[in-house]
């Protein structure tokens, strides 16, 4: 986690958007916490130390504080890699295999708070910016957007089962977006050039993961110890277009519409995430149907809080899957 | 005249009346020296006889013109004169006068009536029907309306106890034990009533305060309709409406203070100030009770606060203070809990919801089925149970696992068992459970009318009722 400034800004920004609330700085604390679990090689190196800091700080307050960020009240922007184990390269004469360069893609998250578009506003306060129009922190949200190619959207069924305004707060920047990109002829192929990742959040919540089972969505992984429930990538649309039909305003629905319109089906993919995971006892140390809650209910005037060790799901996968897209057009790109 | 003919004319009549059907009439007709009188005779509704006369003058019957210068009319008014009811009645003809006019006058009613007796009467008609009148046996059975209450139940049952049977005659004594309870502000009435067919019909109405206690009642036929009650206060006619009377007749007796065991959970966690009004009411619940049934009254005690959900912070199970003690020893117990305030606090005890479902399983289990004494369960608290598993509620599940909804529905079907609540909440924001709880009576912790509340629990001792009638003493 050194900040790295001699190999420069990555340029592959990934940008990360969603309602007040929706989970986007958790999900950035939880990334640190998911890497180091998964055990795959993969680490990610600040590049400065203001993006280091930030990753220790919140990942601190997640592990030993077990207590949820604060609503972000500015926009912060942070640029880290996401560095890969180095492949081996093995030739036929060579004993010794050499490394050789490891995967680097560059992420540039920008922890922005949530309401900068929607009407709605975060229960809990937060900025209030009714439309934000004249906010220099939507321009620059917008230009991050732009000089993006990767989206980490983020969907909160708990926001949609009680405010339904997930639409309300992806509409507006999707549509600005449109005119900047179809401004800079980069409208191709009639959509959108992102990719974007859609994460329904709180994936952990009782009421989500009981969608998720009453559907027959659920599945594990073999090679899971603790065999938590997880939805196939595949079946993460079909989970995301059932929460939408619970939603409070019934709009939701209209959200599955846009993100067709906009972008390319094979650059969208759906992906159902929990920046803690479920609670699983220390001593059985299997997923419990009957008791897998790791939020704790917040007590007045406190933040939410978790209650057991983090098992972070799919928090890792959505920036690899837009990591590898981005640097495979990259490297394609780089051929041609 | 000699004395046999006296008793023969008044056995004619007496047994004439006998034979009087309920609906029939019997015309008596004395032909005197003075004039004719007309005696009507009926039973009432009670079977009891009744009678009625009408006499005319021989100047009344001459009319104007005199007895001979027109006896057609002289006949035509004798013979109106006995026809005193429309319908053909049975006729007794008494001649009691060997007055010319009376000849006369009997051969024309003799000729209209052929039917009739015919009885020599000498001493004044008048007397002997009283007398015959007087001596009827009864034609229907007697009964004095008493109160029988069911020995498991108490549920109260108005009868009739047989005083005199058909036939009875004045004089006829009989021997009732009556039990008179807390009489109301009218006394207690002694109602006898008569019986045709299916329903009773009130013959007479008395009442008198009658003081708590039994009563050796001698019931003594006075003649037909009239019964003296000896052994009893002096009555006094009672003119109240029958069917307010009746009405006015509660369920069943009072319970008798049988003993009960008060068992209280009270919650204690959270502020110190809400678990120390918690627990003051349930002192105030536990003394009120215990002078009402005094040494009839068990109590159990058992204080329940948060579960933990950080297994580095210590769990603090539901804590049995006292179990099926005398009140002194819960009050005592109860004493330690208010000293000792709110056991769980914040982080990391739920902030939300209490161990209410291991404090069910805590009362259930001790209980069992096989204490036969009644127990109120009563619950202090607010805060909703944990669920047996993660739900919606999105409060953790029991560690224990243990499941209100059953644990909750084995208390409300255990025999005996009456659930009654003080919740923080009004009702209508209180969890389902404490409506189940509270299922006879639920109270807010802000507003608990204790008396009220133990009143409904059973706890009181069981005030007077009013009976307006006595009780059949069948110890007798
Ligand atoms: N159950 C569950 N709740 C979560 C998770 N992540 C976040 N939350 C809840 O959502 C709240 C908001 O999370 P944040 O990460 O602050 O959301 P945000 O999108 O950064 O919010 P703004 O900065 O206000 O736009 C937290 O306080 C938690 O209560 C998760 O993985 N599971
Ligand atoms: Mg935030």
């Amino acid at each position: 986690m050194q900040p790295d400034p001699s190999r420069g800004r990555p340029d592959h920004d990934i940008a990360m958007w969603g309602a007040p609330g929706s989970g986007k700085t958790t999900l950035l604390a939880a990334l640190y916490i998911a890497l180091t679990k998964s055990g795959n090689g993969w680490k990610i190196v600040g590049s400065d130390p203001a993006s280091s800091d930030y990753l220790v700080e919140r990942t601190k307050d997640l592990l030993q504080g077990k207590v949820f960020p604060e609503a972000s009240m500015a926009l912060e922007r942070y640029h880290w890699s996401l560095i890969g184990p180095p492949p081996r390269k093995t030739g036929f004469w060579n004993r010794k295999a050499k490394p050789g360069q490891p995967p680097r893609i560059g992420i540039g998250m920008i922890d922005a708070p949530g309401g900068l578009f929607g009407a709605g506003q975060r229960p809990a306060g937060g900025p209030s910016p009714q439309d934000g129009s004249g906010d220099p922190r939507r321009q620059e949200l917008l230009d991050n957007l732009e000089h993006s190619r990767g989206i980490v959207f983020l969907f909160d069924p708990i926001r949609e089962f009680t405010y339904g305004d997930a639409f309300d707060h992806m509409y507006p920047p999707l549509t600005r977006l449109a005119e900047r990109m179809l401004a800079a002829g980069e409208f191709t192929d009639g959509k959108l050039p992102h990719h974007i990742a859609v994460c329904v959040t709180k994936f952990d919540d009782p009421r989500v993961l009981e969608t998720a089972e009453a559907r027959g969505l659920l599945t594990t992984d073999d090679d899971d110890p603790y065999r938590l429930p997880r939805v196939a990538g595949d079946d993460a649309r079909e989970l995301f277009h059932e929460l939408c039909q619970v939603s409070a305003t019934g709009s939701a629905d209209m959200v599955l519409e846009t993100l067709d319109q906009y972008f390319h089906p094979d650059r969208i993919r759906f992906f159902a995430t929990s920046s803690i995971g479920f609670y699983v006892d220390r001593r059985a140390r299997r997923f419990d149907w009957d008791d897998f809650q790791n939020m704790l209910p917040e007590e007045v005037d406190e933040d939410s809080r978790i209650r057991g060790q983090l098992h972070p799901i799919n928090v890792v996968e959505p920036l690899l899957w837009l990591g590898q897209r981005l640097a495979a057009i990259r490297s394609a790109k780089g051929v041609s | 005249m000699p004395e046999p003919d006296r008793d023969l004319t008044r056995k004619a009549i007496a047994q004439a009346l006998a034979g009087l059907a309920d609906t029939g009439h019997l015309t008596v007709v004395e032909v005197a020296a003075d004039g004719v009188t007309t005696f009507l005779l009926h039973r009432d509704g009670n079977g009891r006889p009744r009678g009625r006369s009408w006499p005319a003058t021989w100047p009344d019957l001459a009319g104007e013109h005199g007895w001979d210068a027109d006896p057609a009319a002289a006949r035509e008014a004798v013979l109106r004169a006995a026809r005193v009811h429309p319908s053909p009645a049975d006729v007794i003809l008494v001649a009691a006068s060997a007055d010319p006019r009376a000849e006369r006058a009997l051969d024309w009613l003799r000729a209209a009536h052929p039917a009739a007796q015919m009885l020599r009467g000498d001493a004044p008609t008048a007397a002997l029907i009283r007398e015959v009148m007087a001596d009827d046996p009864l034609t229907r059975p007697y009964e004095l309306v008493v109160l029988l209450a069911d020995p498991g139940t108490g549920g109260l049952r108005l009868t009739g106890r047989r005083l005199f049977p058909i036939g009875s005659r004045p004089g006829a004594r009989t021997r009732v034990a009556l039990r008179c309870t807390e009489p109301g502000a009218h006394g207690t009435a002694l109602a006898v009533v008569t019986w045709q067919g299916p329903e009773p019909r009130l013959l007479s109405l008395q009442s008198a305060p009658l003081a708590p206690g039994r009563y050796d009642v001698t019931a003594e036929l006075v003649r037909p309709g009239r019964v003296r009650f000896t052994g009893l206060p002096a009555l006094s006619p009672d003119h109240r409406d029958w069917e307010r009377l009746v009405g006015s007749l509660p369920d069943r007796l009072p319970g008798r203070a049988g003993p009960a065991h008060l068992v209280c959970a009270v919650e204690i966690c959270g502020a110190d100030d809400q678990v120390a009004e918690r627990l003051s009411r349930a002192r105030q619940m536990i003394s009120f009770a215990s002078g009402e049934l005094g040494d009839l009254l068990r109590v159990s005690l058992l204080a329940y606060a948060a579960h933990s959900f950080d297994p580095s912070a210590p769990e603090h199970p539901v804590r049995v203070a006292a179990w099926n003690a005398d009140a002194g020893e819960a009050l005592d117990a109860l004493g330690e809990l208010e000293e000792q305030g709110a056991v769980t606090r914040g982080y990391p005890y739920h902030p939300q919801a209490a161990q209410l479902e291991d404090a069910l399983a805590a009362v259930a289990g001790r209980l069992g089925h096989t204490d036969p004494a009644p127990a109120v369960v009563l619950t202090v608290g607010g805060r909703p149970p944990h669920p047996p598993r993660t739900d919606r509620s999105r409060i953790l599940p029991c560690p224990r696992r243990h499941d209100w909804r059953k644990l909750v529905a084995v208390l409300r079907q255990r025999p005996g068992t009456t659930l009654g609540a003080i919740c923080d909440h009004a009702a209508g924001q209180a969890h389902p459970l404490w409506h189940e709880l509270g299922a006879t009576a639920l109270a807010h912790l802000e507003a608990v009318d204790v008396r009220g509340l133990a009143a409904d629990l059973g706890l009181t001792a069981p005030s007077p009722v009013h009976l307006p009638f006595p009780l059949l003493d069948e110890t007798e």
